[in-house]
């Protein structure tokens, strides 16, 4: 019985999203930003492995800084996360308007023009909604690859919630220790495809390699690296970031190429790992309560 | 769903509205508004709050019971919010049986019943004795009144403009 009622409250149950779901119909837009301070204060403490990742994650990522001011960031990012699901839900469900600048709009128009593409992104933002963005805006089918959620339920619901957000344009994948899903990832690419993949964070049965992150030795996916090799396709890194009220940035940084040369496979890949690295340690540093890491990235000190 | 550049100017509400084009500014209804939406937000809810904790700290004797309750004020109005939602969807959805109501969200019903509620407390606390109290409902009250006119307003000028009501 108690096992029921803790699988049912569990923070990452789907439970908490049908809730969401009812708030953002039938509150006025005007009381959402207290409702959502208020949850995030109610989740703040429910979601205890969640704020310690945030915790760990900031104790890198900004180095010397104080634990207890620590303690409000993680509260910021958790607002901030609570902002990003919410805008995401509201743009399904309320059709809600959103306002965006781009900065690197050339890089944005390139990955648009691409004749297959790797989209390298990460847990940051809203990336539900900039996926959702750029497929309609574009007119551009994406795929999508996410980490498996722990609860079946709740992705079920995101995957119906992304491809109705996307207008059937965006498909979603899990990042499984299925072999299927690379072949799958790299003839979509080659058929013109844009792949989306967030290389933040590795998944359990993943493949992936070691990668230097401010300063720190961390597991990053390879996979992405190895499927632009392969198709030779170029990596184009892209965050969407919250800057205000219904108000986003897309930021579009310049293409990773990870070319054939004589050197081989592994220094091509290894090179174009690094680059993505330096490209998430500047996004990351200047949006530290928009990395929605939920999970400890760094080794433990 | 649309999208729009980060520089347009959107109010949900009519006076914002009126106010930016008297000023010259090309506006349109639209939830962008950062001020609108936190301005309005703390308003309603602080007015419930404020409303809550006149009816109730006066009973409260001991000063320490007094600030305990003002601290836990918030997080009771805001169960309280919760519980209205709930109940005032329960009501649309026994309208929308009937076929009364058929907006996407439910939204439009929760405001207009949420408003009216506040607008109601204003009231009570416009004719309180305490100055501050009286001025808060007072310019509640005062609020509501102009965005009512700005609606009426707007809407003459559109019909001006030849957009039609």
């Amino acid at each position: 019985m108690f096992d029921l009622w803790r699988r049912r409250f569990a923070v990452r149950g789907v439970l908490w999203r049908h809730y969401l779901d009812f708030g953002l119909t039938n509150v006025p837009f005007y009381l959402q930003p207290v409702m959502i301070f208020f949850w995030t204060i109610f989740f703040f403490f429910l979601a205890a492995p969640a704020r310690r990742a945030i915790l760990s994650n900031l104790r890198v990522v900004l180095p010397g800084s104080s634990p207890l001011l620590n303690l409000g960031r993680a509260w910021l990012t958790l607002y901030n996360f609570a902002w990003a699901i919410s805008d995401a839900a509201n743009d399904r469900l309320a059709q809600t308007e959103f306002a965006y600048e781009v900065e690197g709009a050339e890089f944005l128009d390139q990955l648009a023009a691409a004749h297959g593409a790797v989209l390298l992104t990460a847990h940051m933002g809203n990336y539900d909604l900039g996926a959702a963005i750029f497929a309609r805006r574009f007119q551009r089918e994406i795929r999508m690859v996410r980490a498996p959620e722990s609860d079946e339920q709740t992705a079920q619901h995101l995957d119906a919630s992304l491809e109705r957000a996307g207008a059937g344009a965006v498909k979603v994948a899990y990042n499984t220790s299925s072999m299927a899903l690379p072949f799958e990832l790299l003839n979509a690419i080659r058929q013109g495809e844009i792949v989306s993949i967030q290389g933040d964070r590795a998944v359990e049965h993943g493949s992936q390699r070691a990668a230097q992150l401010f300063g720190q030795v961390v597991r990053l996916p390879d996979g992405p690296f190895m499927l632009a090799f392969v198709t030779q396709a170029p990596i184009f890194p892209l965050f969407i970031v919250r800057t205000s009220y219904h108000r986003y940035k897309i930021i579009a940084r310049a293409p990773i190429h990870g070319l054939r040369t004589e050197r081989g496979r592994e220094p091509a890949i290894e090179e174009a790992m690094r680059a993505w690295c330096r490209t998430l340690e500047s996004v990351i540093a200047a949006h530290w309560s928009q990395w929605f890491s939920l999970v400890p990235i760094f080794p433990a000190r | 769903m649309s999208h729009s550049t980060a520089r347009e100017i959107g109010y949900a509400f009519a006076l914002p509205r009126l106010v930016a084009r008297l000023g010259g500014r090309k506006v349109r209804r639209a939830e962008l508004s950062r001020g609108e939406a936190y301005g309005v937000g703390l308003l309603v809810f602080g007015i419930g709050c404020v409303f809550a904790a006149r009816a109730i700290l006066p009973v409260v004797r001991p000063l320490p019971w007094q600030l305990v309750i003002a601290l836990f004020m918030p997080f009771a109005i805001w169960i309280a919010f919760l519980l209205l939602y709930f109940v005032n969807w329960l009501i649309v959805a026994f309208l929308r049986r009937l076929d009364l109501y058929s907006g996407r969200t439910n939204n439009s019903f929760q405001h207009f019943v949420i408003i009216s509620l506040i607008t109601f407390l204003a009231f009570r606390l416009a004719q309180d004795e305490s100055g501050w109290l009286k001025s808060l409902g007072i310019f509640w009250l005062g609020l509501v009144g102009a965005n009512l006119f700005s609606i009426v307003i707007l809407r003459i000028l559109r019909e001006e403009d030849g957009v039609g009501a």
